[in-house]
C-alpha cells in the first residue's frame, strides 16, 4: 500500500484536473472489480465479495488535491495564480511549483528588501507571482495556457515511523481504497474516487446520487495538532493514536451508531475531538433522502501544504477499520 | 564540465560551519587546474602564478545561509536559530535537511488555522519549531549546535533560467572554477588567486582573515545581488540576463570598476552597472580594508529571491562573468594598464 502511496502522491491532480491520478486508479482496480466514470471523472466502482450486503455501502475517496490555477501573465512573463482549495500564503512563499512538464517557483521581494513591519506580515497572496524563466508574456503563453493547474512540490520522504509528502490528502484514502478493492471482500460494496472535494465536495455529490447507497464512509485524511506548544486540548487527533472518526465537523453530523461502533472496534483509532472542518460526508449524508455516514480520517500534520506528515500504523488502522466497519455494516451486525 | 553542472554540483552539496561538503568539492575542482591551499575553517585558494609579483584576487563565498538548533525537545521537535538572513515567514510547512549524527528529513511546523487567532507575527524564528517526525529518538541524532539546510535540488526553468539553492553564493563559486578552467595552462601577466571563502553570511569573516593572509594588490568580490521581479522597482535591482552588475560605491575603487566597464565594452560582454550609496555587502567591505588596504571591486549576478531555496538566475549573466574576469586577468589587472 506505501509503494501505491508514494506513487499516488508523486501524481498531480489539483482540483478538476485529476485525470493522472484517476488513470492510476484505474490501471490498479481494473480486474479486480467493475467500474465505470460518469461525467465530472468519479469513478464509481463495485466489489463483488463472498456474501451479499444487507445494506448498499459506499466508500468514498477523493482523488483531489489543493494548488493554483493560472489566471493571467504579466507583460514580463509572470504567471499570476489563485489558489485551489485553501492554502495558507506562507506555503506558498519561494516555493517550487510544477505545472505540466513545466517548472516554477513562487517569486517575492527578497528578506533583505523589506522593511521591519514587513518582516512580520505575510505579503497578500495576490502580490506574489510564479516564475517559470520566461522574459515576456508571449514567451511564457507558449509554455503555459490560462487555467493550467500547478502543483506545489513535495517529495516522499520517511521521517522515522512517518510518512512526509503532498497530497496525503487524500492520496491516503485512494491507497486505502484501492487496496481494499483488490483485496477478497467478505461483502459485496459500491467505492467512489471522487474529484473536486477541495472546491465544495462537488464530485461526491453526483457519485452518491449515482449509486444511491443506504450507508457511507469517507476515507480522508484530517488535521493533527499535536505539534510543539499546542495544548492537549488543542490538539483535534495525534499521529500514532491510530484513524480519527468524526462525530460533528463544519459540514456534517455523523451517524451515532456507527461512530460508537468504530471507537468499539477493539482497532486502534481516536475520535477527532473538535468540530472543525468538513469532508465528502457533507454531501454524501445528504444524497437523495439522506446517507448514514462515517468519516474514517488519517490524522494528517501540516494538511494542504506540500509537507504532510502523517503515520504509516494509522494508515494501516484506517484500512483495517474501513474492513471492520465494512463487514460490520453490510453484515447488518452493525446496525 | 560546463558552467550549469559546476553550479548544479555546487548547489546540491553544503557549506555551513562544520557543514563543508561544497567546499571540499570546490577545493577538488580547483586543485585540477593548479595548487591549493586550504585557509581557515573551509576557505580555499587556487593561486596561479604569473610573470610579475602582483596579485589579483578573486573572491566568491563559498558558505551559505541556514540554521543551528539551539533545542530538542522530548516530541521529536527542535528549535532553530538563523545563520544568516531568512525570511521566517517563509518556513511553515518548509522541508529541510537537519545535519545531525546522519543527515534526516525534517518540516518546519505550520499553525493550523484554528490554533492561529488573527494575523500571525512572524517576528521569531525560535517560534516555528521543527519537526523531525522521530519522537524522542530525535535526541540520539540530533545536538544543540548541528546545523540545517534547506533541500531544494537545482533545477532548469525555461531557456537558460535555473533555480535552486545555495545560488548565493555558489554562482559565484561556479563562475570562479570556471574562470580557473580557463586562466589553466595561460602565461599571466600577474598573479592570480581565487578564493572561495567562508563565513560570508556571518558577517564577511572568512575574507577577513583570508584577505590578510594572501595579501592581494587589488580584489574583486564576486556575489550575487538582487533581480528584478514582480514589487522590485528597477532602481534597486539589476536585471537576469542584462549580463554582470558592474559596482560602483565609494567604498570601492572607481579605476577598477571604470577599467572593467571598458574592458566589457571593448569585448562586447554583456554588462549593467550597480551604484550603492556605502557599503556593498559583499566581501568587497571587509577586503578593501585588509591590512593597508586593497583596490577593490563587485562583479555581481543578478538573483530572485535571495536567500531563499527558489533562487532563480541565468547562465549567460554567469558567462558574462566568466568572460570579464577572464579578460580582465589577462590584461594584468590595473597594473596592466
Amino acid at each position: 500500500m506505501f509503494d501505491m502511496l508514494r506513487e499516488l502522491t508523486a501524481l498531480d491532480g489539483v482540483s478538476g484536473d485529476e485525470k493522472a491520478v484517476s488513470d492510476y486508479i484505474i490501471s490498479k482496480i481494473e480486474g479486480f472489480c467493475e467500474y465505470k466514470t460518469d461525467p465530472l471523472g468519479n469513478i464509481i466502482a463495485f466489489k463483488k465479495g463472498r456474501n451479499r450486503s444487507v445494506k448498499k455501502l459506499l466508500v468514498d475517496a477523493h482523488t483531489d488535491e489543493v494548488g493554483l490555477i493560472i489566471t493571467a501573465v504579466t507583460s514580463d512573463g509572470f504567471l499570476k495564480f489563485s489558489a485551489v482549495g485553501g492554502i495558507d500564503t506562507s506555503v506558498l512563499m519561494f516555493r517550487r511549483v510544477r505545472i505540466g512538464e513545466i517548472n516554477g517557483v513562487i517569486s517575492g521581494k527578497p528578506v533583505h528588501l523589506l522593511s521591519g513591519d514587513e518582516k512580520k506580515k505575510l505579503p497578500k497572496a495576490d502580490s506574489l507571482y510564479i516564475d517559470i524563466g520566461a522574459s515576456s508574456k508571449e514567451e511564457a503563453l507558449g509554455l503555459v495556457r490560462l487555467g493550467d493547474r500547478a502543483v506545489i512540490t513535495g517529495e516522499y520522504t520517511e521521517m522515522g515511523g512517518k510518512i512526509k509528502a503532498k497530497a496525503i490528502d487524500d492520496r491516503a484514502g485512494c491507497a486505502i481504497l484501492i487496496s481494499l478493492i483488490r483485496s477478497e471482500s467478505e461483502y459485496d460494496f459500491y467505492a467512489s474516487f471522487t474529484v473536486q472535494e477541495e472546491v465544495g465536495l462537488r464530485g461526491a455529490k453526483a457519485a452518491a446520487f449515482t449509486v444511491a447507497p443506504d450507508s457511507a464512509i469517507a476515507l480522508e485524511a484530517t488535521t493533527a495538532a499535536d505539534i510543539a506548544g499546542a495544548a492537549d486540548s488543542q490538539k483535534v487527533c495525534c499521529l500514532g493514536e491510530g484513524p480519527a472518526v468524526s462525530f460533528m465537523d463544519r459540514a456534517t453530523v455523523y451517524d451515532r451508531a456507527y461512530y460508537s461502533a468504530a471507537l468499539d472496534s477493539g482497532i486502534k483509532c481516536q475520535p477527532k475531538a473538535a468540530v472543525a472542518g468538513g469532508n465528502n460526508s457533507g454531501s454524501l449524508h445528504l444524497s437523495r433522502g439522506g446517507v448514514r455516514t462515517l468519516a474514517i480520517s488519517v490524522p494528517c500534520r501540516y494538511i494542504h501544504s506540500p509537507s504532510c506528515v502523517a503515520d504509516r500504523e494509522d494508515i494501516e488502522n484506517a484500512g483495517r477499520l474501513a474492513v471492520y466497519m465494512i463487514n460490520g455494516i453490510c453484515s447488518g451486525n452493525i446496525e | 564540465m560546463d558552467i550549469k553542472k559546476i553550479l548544479f554540483e555546487l548547489s546540491c552539496r553544503d557549506a555551513l560551519g562544520s557543514v563543508n561538503d561544497a567546499a571540499v568539492y570546490a577545493g577538488e575542482l580547483l586543485s585540477r587546474f593548479t595548487e591549493i591551499k586550504k585557509l581557515g575553517n573551509m576557505s580555499v585558494a587556487a593561486v596561479f602564478k604569473g610573470k610579475n609579483d602582483y596579485t589579483l584576487l578573486f573572491d566568491a563565498h563559498i558558505d551559505q545561509i541556514g540554521m543551528i538548533v539551539t533545542d530538542v525537545d522530548d516530541g521529536g521537535f527542535l528549535t532553530v536559530a538563523n545563520s544568516g538572513g531568512i525570511d521566517i515567514r517563509s518556513l511553515p510547512a518548509r522541508a529541510v535537511t537537519v545535519h545531525g549524527k546522519e543527515k534526516i528529513p525534517a518540516v518546519f511546523c505550520a499553525t493550523p488555522p484554528h490554533l492561529s487567532s488573527g494575523e500571525t507575527e512572524y517576528n521569531d524564528i525560535s517560534k516555528i519549531k521543527l519537526d523531525t517526525g522521530l519522537g524522542e529518538k530525535a535526541s540520539e541524532i540530533v545536538s544543540v549546535g548541528d546545523y540545517v539546510t534547506f533541500s531544494a535540488e537545482p533545477v532548469e526553468l525555461m531557456g537558460d533560467t535555473v533555480t535552486g539553492r545555495s545560488f548565493d553564493d555558489r554562482a559565484g563559486a561556479a563562475c570562479l572554477i570556471e574562470l580557473a578552467g580557463r586562466l589553466s595552462g595561460k602565461e599571466l601577466p600577474c598573479n592570480v588567486i581565487i578564493l572561495l571563502s567562508d563565513a560570508e553570511e556571518l558577517g564577511m569573516r572568512g575574507a577577513v582573515t583570508a584577505a590578510f593572509e594572501l595579501s592581494p594588490d587589488e580584489a574583486v568580490a564576486v556575489d550575487v545581488s538582487f533581480g528584478d521581479g514582480p514589487g522590485i522597482s528597477d532602481e534597486e535591482c539589476g536585471k537576469l540576463g542584462g549580463g554582470a552588475m558592474i559596482g560602483v560605491s565609494p567604498v570601492l575603487d572607481r579605476a577598477l570598476s571604470d577599467r572593467l566597464i571598458n574592458i566589457a565594452e571593448e569585448n562586447g560582454i554583456k554588462y549593467q552597472t550597480e551604484i550603492m550609496g556605502g557599503r556593498t555587502g559583499t566581501d568587497a567591505d571587509v577586503i578593501a580594508v585588509s591590512r593597508g588596504g586593497v583596490k577593490t571591486c563587485t562583479v555581481s549576478i543578478p538573483l530572485r529571491n535571495m536567500h531563499t531555496e527558489a533562487e532563480v538566475l541565468r547562465l549567460c549573466d554567469l558567462e558574462s562573468v566568466c568572460s570579464l574576469l577572464e579578460k580582465y586577468a589577462l590584461s594584468g589587472g590595473l597594473a596592466g594598464v
